[in-house]
C-alpha cells in the first residue's frame, strides 16, 4: 500500500489577495479584465473597493438609469476563503431615491466570482435587446436573452440558464424578473433563488441596461502563503461559529425570531405603522413558521450556519384533493412587510404573498410599505377605488394584496405606476405624505424601537437595518437608560466597524465572530497584514467616500424628511418628539464632521 | 475495525461545502473546491435538495478493475487505495464509477476518496459519518440498534442516549488514525483534528 502524501500540483495558484476587476460594456459587448492590485492592496475589497471604483467612474450628473451609469459588484479577500465570508455589494445609484445604492446578496454568487478569479465587476452601458453574461473562470460571452425576457417568474430563470450552461453546483446565477424589466424603482436582482440584492432598486438598474441575468463559475484554486496557518485559523473560525452559541438564533428560528421579540417590545411595526403590537404575531412567529412549514434549510456557498428557511406550503387547486406545493424561503423582514404591517395573520397568505413577490422580482420591504400606505389612503378615503381599478384593500385582505402587487409591477395605470415609483413618489402625487413610512426615501424594515433605530436609518450610508446598530441600541436603552449621546457613540462605534466588515464582505449575522482581532489573524494567515488601526481607518475612510457619493447623488441634511407617523405611534422606548430626533441628528452630524 | 466514510442523512445537507473545504484543504493545501473528494452537486439550484457525491466503499471496486496498470489496489473497508505515482490518467476509473465519485486533477492525476473521515468533522447537520465495516467492505449486522450502523440513525430507532452516540462518534475519531497508514499522514490527521476530541465534548 502506498502512503499518500499531500498533494501539491503544479497548477499556477491565485494569489490569496484579490487581482483582478471584470469590466463589461453592455452597449457594445465588449469587457476586459484589468490587474486592480492596487484597488485591493488599499482597500482590501468589498465595499471599500466598490466605493472608490464608483468615484473612478461616475460621471457627473449621470442619472441612475442612464446607460454610462455604472454597477459594481464586489468580493473580499477572505470570499471563499473562510466560513460565512459570503456576500457580494452592490453599488449602484438608486432609482428609488436617486441615492446611493449600495445592497449586499448571498447565495453561491461570492465564492463563484472569487473562484472565477474575477472579484470585482463592474457593468457600464445598455444594450438594445436583452442580453445575459457568462463568466465561466476568464471565458467572457455576452448571449442573447429576448427569449427569456418577459417570462414571470425569476424562478423559472434560473432553471432555463441552468440548463444551458455549464457549471452546476459551483455557479451562481443572478437575474431580473418582471419587475425588474418594467422599472419598479424597488426591483430586485434575485440571487439563486432565495437571496438578494434587495433594497433601493438594482433591479431596475439591470432592466434598464436590458441585463436579464449574469452566470459566473470559476474552479480557480487559491493557495494561502502560509497553509497551516490558513488551517488552524479556519477551524477556529468555524469552531466559533458552528460549536459556540454566537449564531444560534441564525441557526435555529432564523431571523424570524424577531417576529415575538419585536412584538412583545413594542417595536414590531403594525398596520402601516399605527401601531407596534400584532394580535397575529402568534400565527406570523418564527416559532409557528418553523412548526408548521419549515422543511429544510439551505447555506449561501461556505457557510455552516443554514440561515435559509425554506418552508413548504401546500395549496389545493381543485375539491378533487389536488394540491401544488411552493417552497419558500421566510425571514423576519418579509414577516413584518406583507404580515404584520399589512394586518395578514395566515401564515399561508403571508407565504403566498413572498412568493409572488419572489417570482415578481421586487423587494419586498418596499412593497409591503408601498401597499400598507395604499390602504391606509384607500380607508381615509384620500384615494377611492377609482385609482384602485376597483380594488378594496383591506387590512390582511391577502387576495387583494395579491392582485395589488401584479397590478404594481403592470402599471395599468397612473395610481400603479405611481406605486411602483416608492412611497415617496406616491405620497407626494396622492398625499398621505405624514403616513408614508420611509427614511431616506427608502421604505422602512420592520423595526420602531426609538431613537437609535430612527437615527441609524437615516443617517447610516445605506439607510439599511443591518448597517446600523439603531435596533440594538434601542434594545440596550431599553433594558438600561443611556442618554442620547451614548446612543450616537454607539451607532458610530458600530457603523466603522460594519463598514471594515463589509469591506470584507463577510456576512453580518458572523460579526460578533469577525472581531478586529479574528479579522487580523484571518488576514495574516493568508497572507495580508492589516493593524487594528489600519482596518479602523479603512472603515472610516469608506464611510467617508460613501458620504462623497451621496453628496455628489444629491444627499443633503437639509432635505431630510421625517413623517409625522414615526412620533404618532410608540416605539419600544416610548413616544419620540421630533425636535429630540433633530437634535441627535445635529450632534451626530457634528461627531462625524459631516 | 475497518471503517469508511457513509452519507448517512443525505437530505440533512445545507449545501455549505465545509466538507469539500474541509477534504481540498487536509490533502491537497489548497483552498479551492476542485480537488475535493467529495462533490456536493445541486440537481436544480439550491430549491432541490443536494447529492453528496462520493466513494461509498464497493466491496468489490469496478473502479479498480477498470484501471489497466494497478493503480488502485483494494481497501481494507472498501473502496481502493491509490497509488498516485503510477496512475498515467487514462481515465478509465472516472468511466467504470457510476456514481461519479473519481475525476482528474490538473496533472490528470485521479481524485479519489480514501475515507480519512476528516471531512465528517468540518460537516455542521451530521450528513457524513465514519461507519465500522468488515475489513471486507461488508455492513457490519449488530445485535443492538439498526442494520445501517450510523451514529445518527441509532438516535431515530431510540437505541442510544445522546451521550451514548456522543462517545460513539469521539471513538470513530480516534480509531481514524489508522496505524497501517503512513507516518505523515497520522501526523496529518493529528493535526487536522488538533484539539477536535476537547471540543466534541464541550459541544451541546
Ligand atoms: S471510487 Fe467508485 S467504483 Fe471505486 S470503490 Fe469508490 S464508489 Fe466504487
Ligand atoms: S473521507 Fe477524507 S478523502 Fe474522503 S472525502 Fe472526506 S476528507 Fe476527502
Ligand atoms: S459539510 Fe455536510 S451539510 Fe455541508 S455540504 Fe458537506 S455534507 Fe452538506
Amino acid at each position: 500500500m502506498t502512503a499518500e502524501k499531500v498533494i501539491t500540483t503544479t497548477e499556477k495558484y491565485a494569489i490569496p489577495g484579490l487581482t483582478n476587476v471584470l469590466y463589461l460594456d453592455m452597449t457594445d459587448r465588449s469587457y476586459s479584465i484589468v490587474d486592480r492590485r492596487d484597488l485591493y492592496e488599499k482597500y482590501l475589497g468589498g465595499s471599500g473597493v466598490a466605493v472608490n471604483l464608483m468615484l473612478e467612474e461616475y460621471k457627473e450628473g449621470t442619472g441612475p438609469l442612464d446607460p454610462e451609469m455604472p454597477v459594481i459588484l464586489s468580493t473580499g479577500p477572505l470570499s471563499g476563503v473562510y466560513p460565512t465570508c459570503t456576500k457580494t455589494v452592490a453599488l449602484f445609484r438608486s432609482p428609488l431615491n436617486g441615492e446611493l445604492g449600495e445592497s449586499y446578496a448571498g447565495g453561491h454568487l461570492a465564492m463563484s466570482m472569487r473562484f472565477a478569479g474575477c472579484e470585482t465587476i463592474v457593468i457600464k452601458g445598455a444594450s438594445k435587446y436583452p442580453l445575459y453574461v457568462s463568466v465561466h473562470n476568464d471565458k467572457v460571452r455576452f448571449r442573447d436573452a429576448s427569449s427569456i425576457w418577459n417570462l414571470s417568474s425569476t424562478i423559472d430563470v434560473g432553471k432555463i440558464i441552468r440548463d444551458v450552461e455549464p457549471g452546476a453546483g459551483r455557479r451562481s446565477i443572478i437575474r431580473i424578473g418582471p419587475a425588474g424589466e418594467k422599472g419598479v424603482k424597488y426591483a430586485s436582482v434575485n440571487v439563486d433563488t432565495y437571496r438578494h440584492f434587495g433594497r433601493l432598486g438594482l433591479g431596475a438598474v439591470f432592466g434598464a441596461k436590458k441585463l436579464k441575468a449574469i452566470v459566473i463559475s470559476g474552479d480557480q484554486e487559491i493557495r494561502s502563503p502560509d497553509h497551516t496557518a490558513y488551517k488552524k485559523q479556519y477551524k477556529k473560525l468555524y469552531d466559533t461559529i458552528v460549536k459556540t452559541g454566537l449564531m444560534e438564533k441564525y441557526h435555529n428560528l432564523g431571523t424570524s425570531e424577531n417576529v415575538l421579540v419585536l412584538n412583545e417590545l413594542r417595536g414590531l411595526p403594525t398596520r402601516n405603522l399605527q401601531g407596534t403590537s400584532f394580535e397575529g404575531a402568534e400565527t406570523i412567529s418564527g416559532e409557528h413558521f418553523a412548526d408548521n412549514y419549515l422543511i429544510r434549510r439551505v447555506s449561501c456557498a461556505g457557510c455552516p450556519i443554514g440561515c435559509i428557511h425554506v418552508a413548504m406550503l401546500k395549496r389545493p387547486f381543485s375539491k378533487a384533493h389536488e394540491y401544488e406545493t411552493l417552497n419558500i424561503s421566510y425571514d423576519f423582514e418579509l414577516i413584518y412587510a406583507l404580515g404584520s404591517n399589512l394586518g395578514v395573520e395566515d401564515p399561508k397568505a403571508v407565504l403566498e404573498l413572498i412568493d409572488a413577490c419572489e417570482k415578481t422580482g421586487v423587494d419586498i420591504i418596499s412593497m409591503g410599505v408601498v401597499l400598507a400606505w395604499a390602504t391606509e389612503m384607500l380607508q381615509k378615503k384620500k384615494i377611492s377605488t377609482e385609482e384602485t381599478l376597483g380594488l378594496e384593500l383591506n387590512w390582511g385582505d391577502a387576495a387583494a394584496y395579491l392582485r395589488a402587487i401584479e397590478l404594481v409591477v403592470r402599471a395599468p395605470n397612473e395610481f400603479y405606476a405611481a406605486l411602483g415609483k416608492g412611497v415617496v413618489y406616491a405620497s407626494k402625487k396622492y398625499g398621505g405624505e405624514e403616513f408614508a413610512i420611509h427614511l431616506g426615501g427608502l421604505e422602512i424594515p420592520g423595526y420602531h424601537t426609538g431613537l437609535g433605530n430612527i437615527l441609524g436609518l437615516t443617517m447610516g450610508v445605506r439607510h439599511s437595518h443591518l448597517d446600523n446598530a439603531g435596533y440594538s441600541a434601542d434594545q440596550k436603552a431599553f433594558n438600561k437608560e443611556m442618554s442620547d449621546e451614548e446612543i450616537i457613540d454607539m451607532l458610530i462605534k458600530e457603523d466603522d466597524l460594519r463598514c471594515m466588515l463589509n469591506s470584507l464582505t463577510i456576512c453580518l449575522f458572523a460579526r460578533n465572530v469577525y472581531t478586529y482581532e479574528n479579522v487580523i489573524e484571518a488576514l495574516a494567515a493568508i497572507g495580508i497584514r492589516k493593524t487594528e488601526e489600519e482596518l479602523k481607518e479603512l472603515g472610516r475612510d469608506t464611510l467617508k467616500k460613501k458620504y462623497e457619493l451621496k453628496k455628489k447623488f444629491g444627499f443633503s441634511f437639509e432635505n431630510l424628511a421625517l413623517p409625522k407617523r414615526f412620533f404618532e405611534t410608540a416605539s419600544t422606548t416610548g413616544m419620540l418628539e421630533e425636535e429630540r430626533v433633530k437634535k441627535a441628528l445635529e450632534l451626530y452630524r457634528k461627531k462625524r464632521g459631516l | 475495525m475497518a471503517k469508511r466514510l457513509k452519507v448517512a442523512n443525505p437530505a440533512r445537507c445545507i449545501g455549505c461545502y465545509s466538507c469539500m473545504r474541509a477534504c481540498a484543504r487536509t490533502w491537497y493545501n489548497t483552498i479551492s473546491l476542485k480537488n475535493s473528494r467529495i462533490n456536493i452537486q445541486t440537481k436544480g439550484g439550491i430549491e432541490t435538495p443536494y447529492a453528496q457525491i462520493v466513494c461509498h466503499a464497493c466491496v468489490d471496486p469496478p473502479c479498480m478493475r477498470a484501471c489497466p496498470i494497478g493503480a488502485l489496489t483494494k481497501r481494507k473497508g472498501g473502496g481502493v487505495n491509490f497509488n498516485r505515482e503510477i496512475c498515467d490518467g487514462c481515465g478509465k476509473c472516472v468511466e467504470a464509477c457510476l456514481m461519479g465519485a473519481i475525476h482528474l486533477d490538473v496533472e490528470n492525476k485521479a481524485v479519489i476518496c480514501k475515507h480519512c473521515g476528516v471531512c465528517t468533522k468540518f460537516c455542521p447537520h451530521d450528513v457524513l459519518e465514519m461507519i465500522e465495516v468488515e475489513d471486507s467492505g461488508e455492513v457490519k449486522v449488530t445485535d443492538t440498534g439498526p442494520v445501517s450502523p450510523t451514529e445518527s440513525h441509532k438516535e431515530l430507532y431510540g437505541k442510544k442516549e445522546a451521550e451514548e452516540g456522543e462517545s460513539g462518534k469521539e471513538k470513530a475519531e480516534e480509531g481514524e488514525s489508522g496505524k497501517e497508514e503512513a507516518e505523515e499522514e497520522n501526523e496529518k490527521k493529528k493535526a487536522e483534528r488538533g484539539s477536535g476530541k476537547k471540543e466534541a465534548e464541550e459541544v451541546k
